[in-house]
């Protein structure tokens, strides 16, 4: 009597007690979790725009448990696992999230919907003033994708699973994100949370990367070349072709192909009020609803599928990889110039936007407050963005050729 | 095929669709012709 007391005025606390005790643990981490995830964003020690609203998701879903009909354990937030038509549609009026969830999330929208808005702050140019050299070194920095596919598998992955983490050595997150709803939908959370995780913290780790393999003497070269002016109709219209080329090359990820070159057509045509929308309102609402629905689909049982360790040794595995070859493709570009080049570049190919390349111009000008690195680093950026891209859909397109 | 040959086989089909695309890319501009005023064009 007393019990049903305390668990109808206190569901959220009683739910603690009639779980299963590893459950109800794991609950705890994950609350306690969300609490360190929101506190580094606000102190930008991770990236806020993400780590704020999913660690308030995680708090809250963790913690906002209750009794639903029938005595199961449930919350108002969402349910990832309904997918009867009757049944969704009874559970859209009810659960708040659950909307979002399954017209924005589940179906990818959500990540081409910050895809347009990373199109529409992309200058092209960058990539066109110096496209061998900028998309060489995107090749390179790559490899911790393919690196971590390999490895993947023989950890007891199967090879669509082995290839949506794979995905996260292309250091995009809605490319994470979309690849890994396409070819593992199941480990898709803890997928995007590790992904998104590492990512916030590439500002830290990458340049003691660099500074263990580019010695001091390299990393200030200022870069001297003459970049092109190129007309706006000239890039226009190679922003269209190459739409047009990847889509058709690669219509798995027809999507994401087309709302990331969407955003760049709309900036270059300079149509000033889809450009403010997409930068301003789509990208960050896009950004809020992706952090928070992130957060809440992080319940406990999230945390003890056993896939989740190798996941987390994976993440770290492809970023380091990709950075580590992308500066050896900086290396390779360095010696190909005679010189005229800075192999911290190479840093600049992870497709990170802009932060990588914002990371190699800094390590420059540490060195030498003159160099000037950053549009030749954003050069590689952008084609990382393209090759990432062009990986992502090679990898939806043909996995299903690994036995 | 293997894991370890699907790999390679995936990193040269990425590599090769990001030259071709950035080599129809550099064409165009040449068929386009360079507007560049100091004569240079895109390397």
């Amino acid at each position: 009597m007393e019990m049903s007391l305390v668990a109808t005025l206190f569901p959220g606390i009683a739910s603690l007690f009639v779980q299963d005790p590893v459950i109800a643990c794991a609950r705890i981490f994950m609350i306690i979790f969300g609490f360190i995830l929101a506190y580094l964003g606000f102190k930008r020690t991770l990236e806020p725009l993400i780590m704020v609203p999913m660690g308030v998701g995680m708090i809250c879903i963790n913690c906002g448990v209750l009794f639903l009909d029938g005595g199961k354990l449930g919350t108002l937030f969402l349910d990832p696992l309904v997918s009867e038509p009757g049944a969704l549609m009874n559970i859209m009026q009810i659960n708040f999230l659950q909307p979002i969830y399954n017209l924005t999330f589940s179906n990818s929208l959500v990540a081409c919907l910050v895809f347009m808005g990373i199109g529409a702050m992309c200058e092209i140019g960058f990539i066109l003033a110096n496209p061998w050299t900028s998309i060489i070194i995107a090749i390179f920095a790559e490899a911790g994708t393919f690196v971590t596919l390999i490895l993947g598998v023989n950890l007891g992955l199967t090879p669509p699973e082995a290839a949506a983490v794979a995905s996260i050595g292309g250091a995009d997150g809605p490319m994470v994100l979309f690849t890994s709803l396409m070819l593992a939908p199941e480990l898709f959370v803890p997928i995007s949370v590790i992904a998104y995780l590492y990512l916030s913290l590439t500002y830290a780790g990458y340049p003691t990367l660099v500074k263990m393999l580019v010695p001091k003497k390299y990393r200030g070269i200022d870069i001297i070349f003459d970049a092109p002016e190129i007309p706006k109709t000239k890039k226009f219209i190679f922003i269209l072709v190459c739409c047009a080329l990847l889509c058709i090359l690669l219509p798995m990820a027809a999507p994401l192909i087309m709302s990331f070159f969407l955003g760049m057509t709309i900036k270059e045509a300079e149509i000033v009020p889809y450009q403010d929308l997409l930068e301003n309102v789509i990208l960050y609402a896009a950004t809020l609803m992706l952090g928070l629905l992130l957060g809440t689909l992080c319940e406990a049982s999230t945390l003890l599928n056993p896939k989740v360790a190798p996941l987390i040794i994976l993440g770290v595995v492809a970023l380091a990889v990709s950075g580590a070859v992308g500066v050896l493709g900086g290396w390779i570009v360095y010696k190909f110039k005679k010189g005229n080049f800075n192999p911290v570049v190479g840093i600049a190919g992870i497709s990170c936007v802009p932060t990588t390349a914002k990371i190699a111009q800094h390590i420059a000008e540490d060195e030498d407050p003159f160099a000037v690195i950053m549009p030749v680093a954003m050069g590689a950026n952008i084609g990382g963005v393209i090759v990432s891209a062009i990986a992502c859909g090679v990898f939806i397109s043909t996995i299903h050729l690994v036995k | 095929m293997n894991v370890y040959a699907y790999a390679g086989f995936s990193y040269l089909f990425t590599a090769a669709i990001s030259l071709f695309m950035i080599g129809v890319v550099v064409l165009l501009n040449k068929l386009m012709g360079n507007n560049n005023s100091n004569g240079e064009g895109m390397e």
